[in-house]
């Protein structure tokens, strides 16, 4: 171990800041308790600082999920690691000690003011991913508007080392022989809040292995309602074209056991749905259609929410999408079999096409190194105690929350977070017994 | 120095959107005009009808209030303030004060563009009544 | 011990001395703003002590400037003119309040993002701005009280009303967490609906066995008092000190009503079973139509024998199951409930509920026919889908009727069957079919439980769909717009076990937060009275949402008795809208008030800021407030 691995006590370590995460965080936190919080990205927020709207109140989800930010960058019981892998965690003698490496920015954060003038003078365009690829950003930037926390990161990989941000950084902070840091987190308990991606794109050869241009993933979508988005608004990224028919292929990655992913994805239907309403706002000559097997509305106001978006005219097709193609003009051609008048597979030509695409876990045990516990038959972790105890993992000691169990929408990983803050809460009473306080 | 340079538009900010929504304008380094001045507040319904008379009544030339809307967190806010932004045109047409210089709307921590947009059309206005 | 907690202190008599300190950003501003030109002019001000720019303000020499100046200089105000204050309000505050100043004698004018770097083009006019906007500042903070938070004493014991799954899952937390509870059910023993469950998706375990589980964890647990045959029949007091009357019918007369305080309150009263109207799909016709839960009982007590699945005594070979049942309404299909509306919303728990009956029906009598009628099947949960497909595969029937055609049920007389359910099928392309049948089941949906007095004691948020209703249904899912009474398990809308479990433990960690320590902070930005001003017209009230928050009262003044307005800081979220209809200008919030914004106004539109008043030391106002309880009673 080197000298300089910087060593941590805390009652819980969090794994992933997405607002499941951050959630978990701040429900420990504000009762006193210490928490280290692990961000694998440049910043916190997860997938839904990522998003446009939310259903079903159609809220901007930056407007919601900045001030969550922004509370546990701040809380004096949080100690906040960004752009940081944990590389394992052992139990021994009802402790927990994990080793954390922090992967450098190339700035130093201390004097940062992230004030950009270093990515106003970097000349090297990369692949924008906060954007999922429809954007360009520099070498080295700030990963989006709302990052938290606000600094800038270099990409080493691309970097041409020309040394223009150097000059131009008023505080001389940015170090390219910056290198990584060790720490070390003793913990009385883990929550592991890793959340979750999408399934690939490019996994069905009948959808064109993610190869057509108006093909979208639902986080691409996400970007161009966004009012930060990369275009400014809805355009389709072969021509930038301002398209008149758009089209959702649900399912698309989930309820296919050919895919391995057997399950419902349970929120595909409602960001379909909501996209869609969006889409009607921005577009209003545009026609929206939903291929769809059943509209899974099931959540708090979700299904006066669907029946909304009918009533505004988007159009519920049930139906089969056998096969996507293209034409000379990138306009996505799906094959459809309708469910509701058998008139045989057909073909109908849309402008741009979202594959509704599911949920797989961002972690999965079996890629071991984080930590041993185990994972169910989806991929998910395991949840033993489902029923009464839904945040116990396989392991004594750590809980999980948001979709590290199972995909789940903002709502439902908000309240699983707290479910998890207070097992180990709970769990810390039991284990590390306190001095004497107000409460244990 | 332009027109709408020297025009003094108070622009009134909630805490939870359009102030951090004017940030973001600033990340991006899109332009506006210096004639223009925004106030922080938790939320705009605290501000009384008087309060924007007597601001155009001492030389403010337009007031765009970016309310937070839908995404409001106090409850039964926005209704009342887009009730109380009724009142006071109807008082602005009595006093004889163009409407047009008030303007209620909403704007998020990432609207850019409504951002601009507001400002810009809040110029014109002014302009144009100025020259009326 | 009672003790008044203001948010003004009296006034200190020394004059407002003002310190203005302009960040040049290390260019970022001052590349564009004459940040000395700034310092300058605002040096003019009559109330500014010392104005300096200075290169990083956020910088530890440059937080030292400031706090030199509070201790050598005597400044007793102090406004930065830098980049944002999301990025360094809460540095520049410690750094007064390590100076010995109250953190809330502070401003923050915002130059960087919202002038330099949206107005690169216009040196002069951006330098102009941040002047007018600088002594706008000036003008706010020498207005500005010193400010406390507000401290609300709390008992570290909860109310759970309601023994589900819910309400024990919650108590059982809370105590863990070495909170009291009492916990009232209003039913002869705890468990809920669950009890009466026989095995329940999808990790099918027995109803009976989870609410043993948790009743043993309940009565385990010395801090939990279980009042069965109880209910809530008083709840007053505000978030840490509520004090709540809780009834036992049983008990004898004059021993029924006892007072519990507590810190929080949490409600896990649960739902209902939607119960169908007569003629609905054949209810109340025919004892060949039951409800899913009816059924479900009726599967449990079937002995597994030659004959068959025999349901009220008569042999059941072809079941239909149609869902939606009381859920998923449409007006104008569907008659409207008892308050004129329909049930609009889906209940979540059904179709897997249904599919795992069907399921049961099926390992256990694998002979019957089994129909399944929907809009949509909604299979959604980790281990739910499997359900449907099982009994696909198993070869249930599928048929999906269309929202405006419910199906029917038409009993027979005579004929093989006990009748026949007809509906369209839109899989099969819109036709009508007639299904015979020996029974049909009805997968009714959720309703919230009738706690109609429960909800009156407080004003408690309903939303339209009748079920309680959360502050914001996404980021504060168990918080009631009563701070304090928070929500849990299916008295919120449809849920199944580990939903209403996981709502619980999360209702559970928001009442531990509160209760955390032996006083609640909270934000000092609340409203505030001012004795001299308020003439009691009560204008203000009309205008107030958070019931309890603002009332009128007669308080002692000068001698007389006066009726003033009256915040309780506890329960006022500082909106302002009180503020803005308030004549005399007597109610305000903290750190905001009125008197404010109109000077920043004078100060923005001023040309010459040295022309702007002196502003003295505050007037001594009198602040009247709701006396808070500290500490223990
Ligand atoms: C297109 C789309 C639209 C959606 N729209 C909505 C909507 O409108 N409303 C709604 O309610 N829901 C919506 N959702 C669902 C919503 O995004 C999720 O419910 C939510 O983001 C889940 O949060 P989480 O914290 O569980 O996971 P995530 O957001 O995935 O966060 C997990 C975090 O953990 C980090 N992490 C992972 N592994 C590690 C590791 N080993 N070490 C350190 N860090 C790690 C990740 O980087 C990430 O930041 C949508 C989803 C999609 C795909
Ligand atoms: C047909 C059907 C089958 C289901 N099957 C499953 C399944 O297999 N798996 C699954 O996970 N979920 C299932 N569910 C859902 C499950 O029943 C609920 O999730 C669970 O009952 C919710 O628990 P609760 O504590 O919120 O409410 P409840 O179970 O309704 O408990 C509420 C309690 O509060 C008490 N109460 C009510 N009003 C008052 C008052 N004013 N004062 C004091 N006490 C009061 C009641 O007496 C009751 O004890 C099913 C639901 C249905 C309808
Ligand atoms: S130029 Fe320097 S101070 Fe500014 S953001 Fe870049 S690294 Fe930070
Ligand atoms: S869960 Fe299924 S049966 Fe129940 S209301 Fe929703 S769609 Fe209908």
């Amino acid at each position: 171990m080197a000298a300089s691995t910087q060593q941590l006590k805390a009652d819980v370590l969090v794994v992933g800041a997405g607002i499941a995460g951050l959630q978990a965080s701040l429900d420990l936190a504000d009762q006193g308790k210490s928490v280290v919080l692990v961000e694998r990205k440049p910043s916190i927020g997860g997938t839904m600082i990522n998003l446009s709207k939310v259903f079903p109140t159609l809220d901007c989800a930056s407007c919601i999920t900045t001030p969550r930010m922004a509370s546990v960058a701040h809380h004096a019981n949080i100690d906040l690691f960004t752009l940081s892998e944990v590389d394992g965690i052992e139990k021994a003698e009802g402790r927990f000690r994990a080793t954390i490496t922090k992967r450098p920015r190339y700035i130093e954060e201390d004097r940062c003011i992230g004030c950009k003038r270093c990515e106003e003078a970097c000349t090297v365009f990369l692949e924008d991913d906060f954007d999922h690829g429809l954007g360009a950003k520099k070498a080295i930037s700030i990963p989006f508007t709302n990052a938290i926390p606000q600094y800038p990161v270099l990409d080493a990989e691309n970097c041409l080392l020309c040394g223009a941000c150097a000059k131009v950084c008023p505080t001389q902070c940015i170090n390219f022989l910056q290198e990584p840091k060790q720490v070390e987190v003793d913990a009385g308990a883990v929550i592991l809040a890793t959340g979750f991606e999408l399934t690939p794109i490019d996994a069905k050869p009948q959808y064109g292995r993610g190869g057509f241009p108006n093909v979208l993933s639902p986080l691409q979508m996400e970007r161009l309602l966004a009012p930060h988005g990369p275009y400014g608004g809805v355009m389709r990224p072969s021509d930038g074209q301002t398209p008149s028919s758009i089209a959702y292929v649900q399912c698309a990655g989930s309820r296919d056991k050919s895919l391995g992913v057997p399950y419902c994805s349970r929120v595909c239907c409602m960001y379909a749905i909501k996209q869609a309403m969006l889409l009607s706002g921005s577009l209003p000559i545009a026609d929206i259609t939903i291929y769809y097997m059943d509209i899974r509305a099931f959540g708090k106001g979700y299904e006066q929410f669907y029946q909304n978006a009918r009533a505004m005219g988007v159009e519920f097709v049930k139906a089969k999408v056998a096969r996507i193609s293209e034409d000379e003009g990138h306009n996505p051609i799906l094959r459809i079999e309708r469910q509701e008048a058998g008139t045989g597979p057909e073909e109908v030509r849309h402008d741009l096409v979202v594959l509704s695409l599911g949920m797989v876990p961002a972690w999965k045990p079996s890629q071991g190194g984080l930590i041993a516990v185990e994972a169910d038959t989806d991929g998910f972790l395991k949840s033993p105690g489902m029923k009464l105890s839904p945040a116990l993992t396989t392991m004594d000691g750590v809980f999980a929350a948001g979709t590290a169990t199972g995909p789940k929408d903002i709502v439902d990983a908000i309240t699983d977070a707290g479910a998890a803050a207070m097992a180990a809460t709970n769990y810390l009473a039991r284990t590390q017994p306190a001095p004497a306080r107000h409460l244990p | 120095m332009s027109p709408e340079d020297d025009l003094k538009i108070l622009i009134i900010t909630t805490m939870i959107s359009s102030y951090p929504g004017a940030n973001t304008v600033g990340q991006a380094r899109l332009q506006y005009s210096p004639g223009t001045f925004i106030v922080r507040v938790p939320d705009p319904v605290m501000l009384p009808e008087e309060f924007y008379l007597d601001s155009f009544a001492k030389g403010i030339d337009g007031i765009i209030i970016m309310s937070s809307g839908s995404d409001c967190p106090y409850e039964g806010a926005y209704p009342r303030l887009s009730k109380r932004a009724g009142r006071v045109y109807a008082r602005m047409k009595e006093q004889g004060i163009d409407t047009s210089r008030l303007k209620l709307t909403t704007i998020c921590t990432v609207c850019k563009a409504a951002f601009l947009k507001e400002i810009r059309e809040m110029q014109q206005n002014i302009l144009k009544a100025k020259a009326a | 011990m009672t003790e008044t907690n203001t948010s003004a202190l009296e006034p200190s008599g020394d004059p407002v001395r003002v310190g203005v300190y302009v960040c040049h950003c290390g260019g970022n501003i001052s590349d564009v703003i004459d940040t000395k030109a700034v310092a300058a002019a605002l040096a003019a001000h009559p109330n500014v002590a010392v104005s300096n720019d200075y290169m990083f303000m956020c910088s530890d020499p440059g937080q030292a400037l400031i706090i030199d100046d509070i201790k050598a200089n005597h400044i007793n105000r102090v406004v930065v003119a830098a980049c944002s204050p999301t990025l360094h309000e809460i540095t520049f505050r410690k750094a007064l309040q390590r100076a010995g100043l109250n953190p809330y004698l502070f401003e923050y004018v915002n130059i960087r993002e919202q002038a330099s770097w949206v107005h690169k083009g216009d040196h002069e006019g951006a330098t102009r701005k941040a002047v007018r906007l600088v002594a706008a500042g000036v003008e706010k903070v020498v207005r500005q009280d010193e400010l406390f938070p507000i401290k609300v004493g709390v008992e570290p014991h909860v109310v759970v009303v309601g023994g589900g799954v819910a309400g024990m899952s919650a108590a059982v937390a809370l105590a863990g967490r070495g909170l009291g509870v009492t916990l009232v059910e209003k039913g002869v023993a705890l468990g809920g609906r669950v009890a009466d469950l026989d095995r329940v998706y999808p990790t099918e375990e027995r109803g009976a066995d989870l609410v043993q589980d948790l009743t043993r964890q309940v009565e385990g647990h010395s801090r939990i008092d279980v009042r069965l045959g109880s209910e809530v029949v008083g709840l007053d007091g505000h978030v840490g000190k509520f004090a709540v009357t809780v009834r036992t019918s049983s008990a004898a007369p004059d021993d029924q009503d006892h007072l519990v305080r507590a810190g929080a309150v949490v409600i896990a009263t649960g739902f209902d079973h939607y119960k169908p109207a007569q003629g609905e799909h054949g209810f109340g016709e025919s004892p060949a139509v039951v409800t899913l839960p009816d059924f479900q009982a009726a599967l449990r007590q079937c002995p597994a024998s030659r004959r068959g699945l025999q349901v009220n005594g008569r042999p059941a070979r072809s079941v239909a199951f149609i869902h939606c049942v009381g859920s998923r309404q449409i007006d104008g299909v569907h008659a409207p409930q008892a308050d004129g509306k329909v049930n609009d919303y889906c209940s979540r728990t059904c179709c897997t509920a249904t599919l795992h009956t069907i399921r049961q029906v099926q390992s256990r009598f694998p002979d019957v026919d089994v129909y399944d009628l929907h809009k949509d099947i909604r299979t959604y949960g980790r281990g739910h889908e499997a359900y449907y497909e099982d009994a696909s595969r198993a070869g249930a029937l599928f048929f999906r009727f269309p929202d405006e055609e419910p199906p029917t049920f038409a009993a027979s007389t005579g004929g093989e069957y006990a009748g026949t359910v007809t509906t369209r099928d839109i899989l099969t392309w819109g036709e009508e079919l007639e299904i015979p049948v020996d029974l049909v089941v009805l997968a009714t949906g959720m309703v919230p439980r009738d706690i109609a007095s429960l909800i009156d004691l407080r004003k408690l948020p309903v939303g339209a769909d009748r079920f309680l209703q959360e502050v914001h249904p996404k980021l504060r899912p168990v918080e009631t717009g009563v701070a304090g009474i928070l929500l849990a398990g299916a008295c919120q809308g449809p849920m199944d076990i580990n939903e209403a479990c996981t709502a619980a433990q999360t209702a559970a960690v928001k009442a531990a937060i509160l209760l955390a320590n032996p006083t609640i902070e909270l934000d000092p930005f609340v409203a505030v009275v001012d004795g001299e001003r308020c003439d009691g017209c009560g204008k203000c009230l009309a205008e107030c949402e958070y019931v309890g928050a603002l009332t009128m009262a007669d308080v002692e003044q000068a001698g007389a008795t006066v009726r003033h307005a009256v915040v309780n800081p506890a329960m006022c979220v500082g909106c302002g809208a009180c503020a803005a209809v308030c004549s005399p200008r007597a109610i305000n919030v903290a750190g905001w008030t009125l008197d404010q914004f109109d000077a920043m106004v004078d100060a923005i539109i001023a040309e010459d800021v040295g022309a702007l008043a002196h502003t003295e030391c505050r007037a001594g106002v009198r602040h009247i407030e709701f006396a808070v309880i500290s500490g223990g009673n």
